[in-house]
């Protein structure tokens, strides 16, 4: 691997239709909300499908984000939701709620034990990531290594190279600054790019 | 590499994508109470407004305005209804039902009790044409005792017209009573062809079935437009016509089975 090559940037576009949406919800929330949930619903489920790896459950995740997104727009006064990118926003509250989702599906996978207590053998256990992978295309290994980072920088590739937010709405979505998201976006670029050139 | 990669990850996240199924935004807007939208439209007793939701119609009124439409609909379902910014199939399939047409409207009626369902689903079966009394409803749903239910049940019909509760009238074949008025009521049985004038005056004889000479069976008297027409006896009784060896009629079905 060269590590002086360029990485690639993905091309941002504007969210110009959320921002038109803004205005409209601050005009009469009840009346707008079906346009911005029809406008975000395929991200939002796409996003939580790739993060949980479950079509199902990331339907339910992505209803819980709109209802949520929802009952928050009720508290807010107009200007604040004028001003309010609404992309970025409802990113946040979709990695919120994608995190505490995981939560408790990590604690399964690695369980150690069965449920009476008694020790698991070695062979129930979960194949090692890499075991079976060595006929796959190349977005399984990319499937792959992304599973494979840790959460921060896994989350910062992700909203940065698949879901092709800019590093501004990165930084709103994760609330941390453009320069840690930069970075981590990047680490995770660089991992994945490792892992796809071992698998070649 | 950067193209290998670039090319790996196009590639993930198209195979990646997922579409939202239709249960995300109607799971979302109705547990929001923000699922329903509607517009005016043409009707046999004029203009009207329609609501409807990913389920299908929930509403059909007569108001002076907008404001006046959407008024009722809170007071009677407890959450808004939106003015409509695009028109779904759902609205060409009305459109047709107004017009004459027979056509299967999907109808969102969660707010009706279980009685009051099986009231409108039994009288949405009644044919153009055709009319019933409230006590055959009654009958039919296996509560024979429960008129006044189903008079009560029939004033309710959050979508008149379409679940044609026109066609249900008293035993003596007068209107009784109808959302749009009892005049309307007339007007639109007779505008699909019933003689109501001739089977109310046969009904103050105390003639309440008809024996259809052709075929050995026998109807109510409002089974449909040609009954009279045709050549046919009139009964008084269910004995009488079973005493001249003739069958109940399968499609008005004027006993109890």
């Amino acid at each position: 691997m060269s590590a002086a090559a360029a990485p690639f940037e993905p091309q941002t576009c504007v969210d110009e239709l959320g921002e038109l949406l803004a205005l409209s919800l601050a005009d009469d929330l009840d009346l707008a909300f079906e346009q911005v949930v029809r406008t975000y619903q395929d991200r939002i489920v796409s996003l939580a499908a790739r993060m949980l790896r479950d079509p199902q459950r990331a339907e339910e995740v992505a209803q819980d984000v709109f209802v949520r997104a929802f009952r928050a727009l009720r508290t807010y006064d107009r200007a604040r939701v004028r001003k309010l990118r609404l992309r970025p926003w409802l990113y946040s509250i979709a990695m919120n709620l994608i995190r505490n989702a995981t939560r408790g599906k990590h604690l399964q996978v690695v369980a150690l034990e069965r449920d009476d207590g008694s020790p698991r053998p070695i062979a129930d256990r979960a194949p090692p990531p890499d075991a079976q992978i060595e006929d796959k295309e190349d977005w399984e290994h990319v499937r792959t290594a992304i599973a494979s980072l840790s959460p921060r920088l896994r989350d910062a590739f992700a909203l940065r190279y698949v879901e092709e937010l800019s590093y501004d709405e990165i930084a709103e979505a994760l609330d941390q600054p453009v320069g840690t998201v930069k970075a981590n976006a990047h680490r995770g670029l660089m991992a994945v790019r490792a892992f796809l050139e071992e698998h070649s | 590499m950067t193209e290998r990669l670039r090319h790996a990850l196009d590639e993930y996240r198209t195979r990646t994508k997922v579409a939202a199924g239709v249960s995300v935004a109607t799971g979302v807007l109705e547990g929001l109470g923000i699922a329903d939208r509607y517009t005016a439209l043409e009707s046999p007793i004029g203009p009207v407004f329609v609501s409807w939701n990913a389920r299908g119609v929930v509403a059909l009124r007569q108001a002076a305005n907008a404001e006046g439409f959407e008024r009722w609909f809170r007071r009677r379902f407890e959450r808004r209804v939106f003015p409509a910014t695009e028109r779904p199939e759902l609205i060409g399939l009305v459109q047709r039902a107004l017009g004459g047409e027979k056509v299967e409207v999907p109808l969102d009626l969660r707010d009706s009790t279980a009685f009051e369902t099986a009231v409108l689903e039994k009288a949405r079966q009644i044919p153009k044409g055709h009319a019933r009394p409230y006590a055959w409803i009654a009958r039919e749903i296996a509560h024979p005792r429960a008129v006044r239910a189903v008079g009560s049940a029939l004033a309710k019909n959050p979508v008149p017209l379409l679940i044609p509760c026109h066609r249900v009238v008293r035993s003596d074949y007068t209107c009784g009573e109808y959302v749009f008025g009892s005049e309307r009521k007339r007007e639109l049985l007779e505008s699909e062809g019933l003689p109501l004038d001739e089977i109310q005056a046969l009904a103050r004889r105390g003639v309440r079935y008809i024996g259809r000479t052709e075929g050995n069976w026998f109807c109510l008297p409002t089974c449909g437009t040609d009954v009279l027409e045709d050549e046919h006896t009139c009964l008084h009784t269910i004995e009488e016509a079973l005493a001249r060896g003739l069958r109940p009629c399968g499609v008005c079905r004027p006993v109890a089975a």
